[in-house]
């Protein structure tokens, strides 16, 4: 490949990111630990999405320097994407204060972060 | 119309404006959530009416002035309306249930509730597909909040599991979603279907992460260990939010979705249901507690649906139908059961017997389990029937054997639960405190369930009015529990008279097959149920029971087309089992013979499917079946003969039968077995003998019918409990008339009838009065019983007929029975059977000397020296009965002439000659009245002499005796009757072995034990379910590309 | 461990289905036609100059309600959970915070507030917006919670911002289902012109909204984790 752009190195290293978030939140058996598997995961997803918005050669979509209102669907980036980015972060960040506040109430409980302690219900 | 937008504005005004007033009066708030989610009901509850009524179409609201796809819209269909109707019309009922809860968690709980139904809300009514994942979102989030309405440590562990586990498939979405607008240039659902991205690699990729995120949130086994947590330990309302709110919503986008994946997906959704309806079935057997198992059933529920929408190629216009129809009963019926779990406050499910404190709970209980399990008369009933009748049109017998299975493991946990509830021991349990709040949703729902039963029927358009008469008479009677017990009988007998005077006489001239069965389930009905006047108090529950039972009976008479006949078998087979199970010791019997039941209603099912697939709907078409022929006649001579309980079917009958109350016995002994053989007769009748197929079945139905009649004979004579006796006997009795009917000859056939009709008379008398005595003297066993002919004289001469009926002695009809039998068996060639069959009569001599002999006969037992002749309202109809059995001995020919011309239909050659009462066939003559005359002279003259005898004859007293040379010096029991037959018992015992329970046992227990293998799965550790969730999407993947 | 070699497996799989999207993945040259529209009627439809506020706050502006909704229930639930029992007025022990700290943040708290504030006002002309202005301004309170760490933050101040702005939000949406195209619809006020501070509509006043409420709520996250460690 002799032309690998922006783009593909974002969606590599997103597709990768959220792969290794996910053998975090997977193995990692303290609850802080898969927590930051998970922010990992969710992180990778939103490169993937930005690079799904990329269109070659293309600016920010912001009527301003370079574009005008004219030219904007030719040089510009596709906003979609990117508005959906930013959905998706608040619903990550909304998502993973949950779980911080999850790990601190079942600290509270049991005094561990060790997730195999918290198996009593099973079958 | 109030736009649906309204519905999010209405919702997250109120929620905001509450945060205003944190300080606010939890009262007041509430106040305002309940009006809101009100409001927000009333919206959605408009469209569908709109819809229902015509006024509306489809109707989309575009947000911020642009049309899709350049904004979100939200589509407020008919679909739309109903589940939106569905999930508000629960959010309000299921606010009321939690108010207290609600009001003591505070404002924030308050927010949060609301704001997550708006969630679902939006889920349903998004036409856009990011924005369904943002509204996933917000629900996913609520529901997680609202699982920490408990505080326990498991309960906030399973609420981290869950929060894992949506925070993994919603990445899965996620990504497949924005794949998805890559490929497709737009999130808006309907352009996503006419792009056709699956045509590329990466576009299935995406289509399919998104598919497979769906079917999670829909809890697919194995990978749902993550919801079965929270379901078990989140506060009942939530559970039953998830269950009954949070599936419907998303079982929505999945059909909502469906269209946008390619067609060939369909078949793997169907499967990963199919899989999750078994594998959940099967495991919930295992579960002992309560909301745990129901997670189990509603992740079984929702794999049935999933496989429905899976198969909605095979179902064409009755796809929503069947759809709606089942998610209704799961809906109604989930919620219930956690609103019922959260007043029982009783985690495992044996110490359910606890709601039988308060009847209101149990029938409510009743209503669910049945609306789930798919019974008559609830809505899912007709949903589960045209799934069937529209797999079977396509051909697809590996998914109705896979549907049908899923139900009845269903059905094996869920009604051993409903055992637990009517019969389980409920000493020492905790006192049941109902808060009002908390009863007005069940009986709300219940309610619903059984009106929208009443209107999936209609729209069938099967079910007419006529088929809810008897309903709205038994509910009638349901009303009126609280009066004495014998207004109720009144009642009750007077609404079998009436059915009597409305359908007796026109049967009589259309169809003397069912007149004759009509006038059996009826006439013993009201002479059973005239015993009942014995019973003071209210008998709660009997009379609906038994109503049910009989409405049922007289409901697969008339039936005429195979819906209604279903429809009334399994009324029937609930009613028996509500009687049933009434018994002291009954739970246990009453549990095997449901199962039994179903499995053959299963079965007819099946074979119903496959005929209303070539022929059809009609009852009378049965005989245009072409293809299959020999499959659809197995499968319904195997349902039938759970009810006639031939051997290897039978080990319900003789514990249901003997345990049962006094007069319960006989209605399901001398009654309802026939409801079976009525099955079976209409099977020959409709199907005939005459494809080879079906005659080598008929062939090994007659032996089994000979066996049947041996070994059942053989165990009753070795019983020592005589309820026990007379069952095993009914077996025994049974086995005749499978014989007989599969002889399929017109001299069998005369038998066949001969029988039925001798053994409900014999068998109503044996029971009543062996069931009068037992209420008498207190106790079951023979051995224990004797010389009560002193005390009880009617008694005895009621038995004394009853059992020479039974064993074919003349006068009585029974003779006329085996006449006819010998000449059918040896006219037909079936020697060898024959044979069996008449060792199997000597053997009934033996039960039927040891029930006269040690009851009745003997020496009377000290305790019994005051005991009183048994009770009038027994003496009564056993009387009739009596006369019954005399006049119809005497008079044969009045019923057996008209039979022989009904059946010349079908055998046109016709070898009996009647005239008068005389029958004669090539082997010889039979005259019922001569017979009768002569041995009634002879009695009188044999009976003259012996008074005259016995005048002169002194009384031994027991010290007159002389044993041996000595005198006793003590009382002693001279009186041969425990273990009376010992010595056949060494000899032939070991036909009666119970190598047959044997055989059910390891079934049920391999089968539990395998549900106790797999599901060592849920580990309980959550990093595990996530793995279980990450996997199965790989899998699947690899499976299908 | 066996169950290692699982999940490496079941990942190695996943990573062959990710394969396929990386697999020949190329941007496009042009924009899709949704997109395209909003490139080209978006300045007159909207009139915002930053494309994507118009796509966040106007086109998908239900999403951004669901958005906000979601922080509103986080915001909800953590303080819902992890309510905090003034019992017992038990300090919780901390290090001393250093006086660099201290002097840095109290210097550096208001420009960050401000900073925030610009960055919500601007969100239709410049990179930004009202989600990006809310989390600066929050984490001007954890900066402050970390100068002072037993400061106790005014919930009551916290709910009415938060109450108020999600009130207005909501009505400004229902306004425009009464007075122009729909719910959301941003043409309820004069478009201005492009470019300028008072143009596009109500995504400003919107913006306000939703950068108050973020902030508010995000502030409240942070001060309920916060005060519950004092909780044994």
């Amino acid at each position: 490949m002799e032309n690998i752009g922006l783009e593909n190195i974002a969606l590599f290293s997103g597709l990768i990111l959220s792969l290794v978030g996910l053998w975090g939140l997977l193995t990692q058996k303290n609850i802080i630990k898969m927590i930051v598997g998970f922010a990992l995961l969710d992180t990778g997803i939103h490169l993937i999405m930005i690079a799904v918005g990329y269109v070659k050669n293309s600016t920010a979509p912001i009527i301003g320097e370079g574009v005008t209102k004219a030219n904007a669907a030719d040089v510009i980036a596709d906003p979609i994407p990117q508005a959906l980015v930013l959905t998706a972060i608040v619903i990550g960040l909304g998502i993973t204060a949950l779980m911080l506040a999850y790990a601190v109430k079942m600290h509270q409980k049991k005094k561990s972060l060790d997730i195999n302690h918290y198996k009593d219900l099973k079958w | 119309m109030v736009g649906p937008i309204y519905i999010i504005a209405i919702a997250l005004g109120l929620a905001f404006l509450l945060g205003f007033f944190k300080k606010l009066n939890a009262n007041i708030a509430q106040t305002f959530m309940m009006a809101g989610v009100g409001a927000m009901s009333f919206i959605s509850v408009q469209w569908l009416f709109g819809h229902l009524a015509g006024m509306v179409t489809e109707t989309v609201t575009y947000t911020a002035g642009f049309k899709p796809p350049f904004s979100i819209s939200l589509q407020m269909g008919a679909m739309e309306a109903g589940v939106t109707s569905m999930i508000n019309i629960f959010g309000f009922l299921g606010g009321v249930y939690l108010w207290r809860k609600l009001k003591e968690m505070g404002l924030n709980a308050i927010i949060i509730y609301m704001v997550t139904l708006m969630g679902l809300n939006v889920i349903v009514l998004t036409r856009d597909l990011f924005n369904l994942f943002v509204f996933l979102e917000v629900s996913t989030i609520g529901i997680v909040g609202l699982i920490l309405l408990e505080r326990g440590v498991n309960t906030i562990s399973s609420g981290f599991k869950y929060l894992v586990a949506g925070g993994v498939i919603s990445s899965f979405m996620l990504i497949g979603t924005i794949m998805i607008y890559k490929y497709a240039g737009s999130l808006y659902i309907n352009d996503i279907i006419t792009s056709n991205i699956a045509a590329t690699k990466g576009g299935m990729v995406a289509l399919f992460l998104l598919l497979i995120a769906v079917i999670l949130e829909l809890k697919p086994f194995p990978a749902n260990g993550w919801a079965l947590d929270v379901y078990e330990s989140a506060n009942s309302g939530i559970s039953a939010f998830l269950s009954a709110g949070f599936a419907t919503a998303m079982l929505f986008v999945l059909y909502k979705l469906m269209p946008m994946f390619p067609i060939e997906w369909q078949a793997m959704v169907a499967v990963v249901g199919g899989i999750t309806f078994i594998g959940a079935n099967l495991l919930g057997i295992r579960q002992k507690n309560a909301q745990r198992l129901l997670g189990y059933s509603s992740a079984g529920q929702m794999g049935l649906l999933t496989a429905v929408i899976g198969l909605s190629s095979y179902l064409n216009e009755q796809f929503i139908f069947i759809l709606v129809t089942i998610l209704l009963g799961h809906y109604l019926a989930k919620a219930g059961l956690f609103w019922l779990a959260g007043i029982v406050k009783e985690k495992e499910i044996n110490s359910w017997s606890l709601l039988r404190r308060e009847p209101l709970l149990v029938v409510l209980f009743g209503v669910f389990i049945l609306t789930l399990l798919g019974m008559p008369p609830f809505p899912s009933f007709f949903g589960k029937w045209e799934l069937i009748m529209k797999l079977a049109a396509g051909g697809q017998t590996t998914w109705i054997l896979a549907i049908l299975i899923g139900s009845f493991l269903e059905a094996v946990y869920l009604f051993k639960w409903f055992g637990y509830v009517l019969k389980g021991e409920n000493e020492g349990l905790p006192v049941l405190q109902i808060k009002p709040e908390k009863i007005i949703s069940p009986v709300v729902f219940a309610t619903v369930s059984v009106m929208a039963g009443y209107y999936a029927g209609s729209l069938l358009g099967e079910t007419n009015f006529a088929f809810y008469i008897p309903l709205m008479f038994i509910a009638a009677i349901g009303l009126l529990e609280f009066l004495p017990a014998f207004v109720k009988n009144t009642f009750a007998i007077a609404g079998m008279g009436y059915l009597a005077y409305t359908t007796l006489p026109g049967l009589f001239e259309t169809d003397l097959l069912r007149f004759i069965f009509m006038g059996i389930f009826i006439l013993g009905g009201i002479l059973t149920l005239f015993a009942g006047y014995y019973y003071k108090g209210k008998r709660q529950g009997f009379y609906p029971s038994a109503l049910i039972m009989f409405a049922g009976l007289a409901g697969i008479i008339q039936a005429e087309t195979l819906l209604q006949f279903f429809f009334s078998w399994e009324l029937m087979t609930i009613g028996s089992y509500f009687l049933i199970i009434r018994g002291k010791r009954s739970m246990t019997h009453g549990f095997s013979y449901m199962l039994f039941s179903l499995a053959g209603a299963y079965a007819i099912l099946a074979a119903f499917g496959m005929v209303d697939a070539q022929v059809g709907n009609m009852l009378s078409a049965l005989g245009g079946v072409t293809s299959h022929a020999t499959l659809i006649f197995a499968l319904l001579a195997i349902g039938f003969m759970t009810k006639t309980a031939t051997l290897g079917l039978h080990i319900w009958l003789p514990g249901a039968h003997a345990e049962a109350e006094s007069d319960v016995s006989p209605m399901v002994s001398a009654i309802l077995l026939k409801a079976g053989v009525f099955g079976l007769l209409l099977t020959f009748f409709g199907m005939g003998a005459e494809s080879a197929g079906n005659s080598s079945i008929l062939y090994v139905l007659g032996w089994l019918g000979a066996i049947t009649a041996l070994v059942g004979n053989l165990a009753a004579s070795f019983q020592e409990d005589a309820k026990r006796l007379l069952a095993y006997s009914s077996i025994g009795q049974l086995g005749y008339i499978l014989f007989a009917y599969a002889m399929a000859t017109q001299l069998g056939w005369i038998g066949g009838f001969l029988y039925v009709i001798n053994h409900f008379a014999f068998k109503a008398i044996l029971f009543l009065t062996i069931g009068a005595v037992v209420l008498r003297v207190k106790t079951h066993n023979m051995y224990e019983m004797g010389g009560l002919i002193k005390r009880m004289p009617l008694a005895f001469i009621a038995a004394l007929i009853g059992i020479i009926a039974l064993s074919g002695v003349p006068p009585l009809s029974g003779f006329a029975g085996k006449w006819f039998f010998y000449n059918a068996v040896i006219l037909k060639g079936w020697y060898f059977q024959g044979a069996v069959v008449f060792f199997a009569g000597v053997i009934a001599f033996l039960y039927s000397y040891r029930i006269l002999q040690t009851v009745f006969l003997g020496q009377l037992k000290d305790e019994h020296r005051h005991v009183k002749e048994i009770p009038l309202t027994f003496l009564i109809p056993i009387y009739i009965l009596v006369i019954g059995i005399m006049i119809f001995s005497m008079y044969t020919h009045w019923v057996l002439e008209p039979i022989t011309q009904y059946l010349t239909a079908y055998f046109p050659s016709d070898p009996v000659h009647w005239d008068g009462a005389a029958a004669t066939t090539s082997l010889g003559y039979w005259n019922g009245t001569w017979v009768m005359y002569i041995i009634g002279i002879m009695f009188v003259l044999i009976l003259g002499w012996l008074l005259w005898l016995n005048a002169k004859a002194t009384k031994v007293k027991q010290f007159n005796m002389v044993f041996s040379g000595e005198r006793p010096f003590t009382p002693e029991t001279t009186h041969m009757a425990h273990n009376m037959y010992a010595g056949y018992n060494k000899a032939l015992g070991f036909i009666t072995a119970p190598g047959i329970t044997t055989f059910w046992n390891k079934v049920a227990e391999f089968v539990t034990d395998a549900a106790g293998f797999i599901r060592r799965i849920y580990t309980g550790n959550g990093q595990t379910y996530a793995f279980h969730i990450v996997a199965y999407i790989v899998i699947i993947y690899f499976m299908i590309f | 461990m066996v169950k290692n070699l699982y999940i490496i497996l079941v990942l190695v799989g996943l990573g062959f289905m990710f394969y396929t999207f990386a697999d020949g993945f190329e941007s496009a040259d042009k924009l899709n036609p949704v997109a395209e529209r909003y490139a080209k009627q978006g300045p007159d439809e909207v009139g915002a100059a930053n494309l994507v506020t118009a796509v966040v706050v106007t086109y998908r502006g239900l999403d951004t309600l669901g958005e906000v909704t979601i922080l509103f229930l986080s915001a909800a639930i953590v303080a819902f959970f992890l309510k905090v029992t003034y019992g017992e007025e038990e300090k919780r022990q901390t290090r001393s915070v250093s006086e660099i700290m201290q002097t840095a943040a109290r210097l550096l708290t208001p420009a960050v507030f401000l900073l925030g504030i610009y960055v919500f006002i601007n969100g239709h002309l410049t990179p930004g917006g009202g989600f990006q202005g809310g989390a600066i301004i929050a984490s001007g309170l954890v900066l402050m919670l970390l100068a002072k760490p037993n400061m106790k933050v005014s919930h009551t101040l916290i709910h009415v911002v938060e109450s108020i702005s999600g009130l207005a939000f909501v009505f400004i949406g229902v306004l425009g289902i009464l007075y122009a195209g729909g719910f959301l619809d941003n043409s309820l006020m004069g478009m201005g012109t492009l470019g300028s501070l008072l143009s596009a509509g109500v995504i400003p006043l919107i913006y306000i909204f939703v950068g108050l409420k973020v902030g508010a709520e995000l502030s409240n996250i942070v001060a309920h984790l916060q005060e519950s460690q004092n909780e044994a």
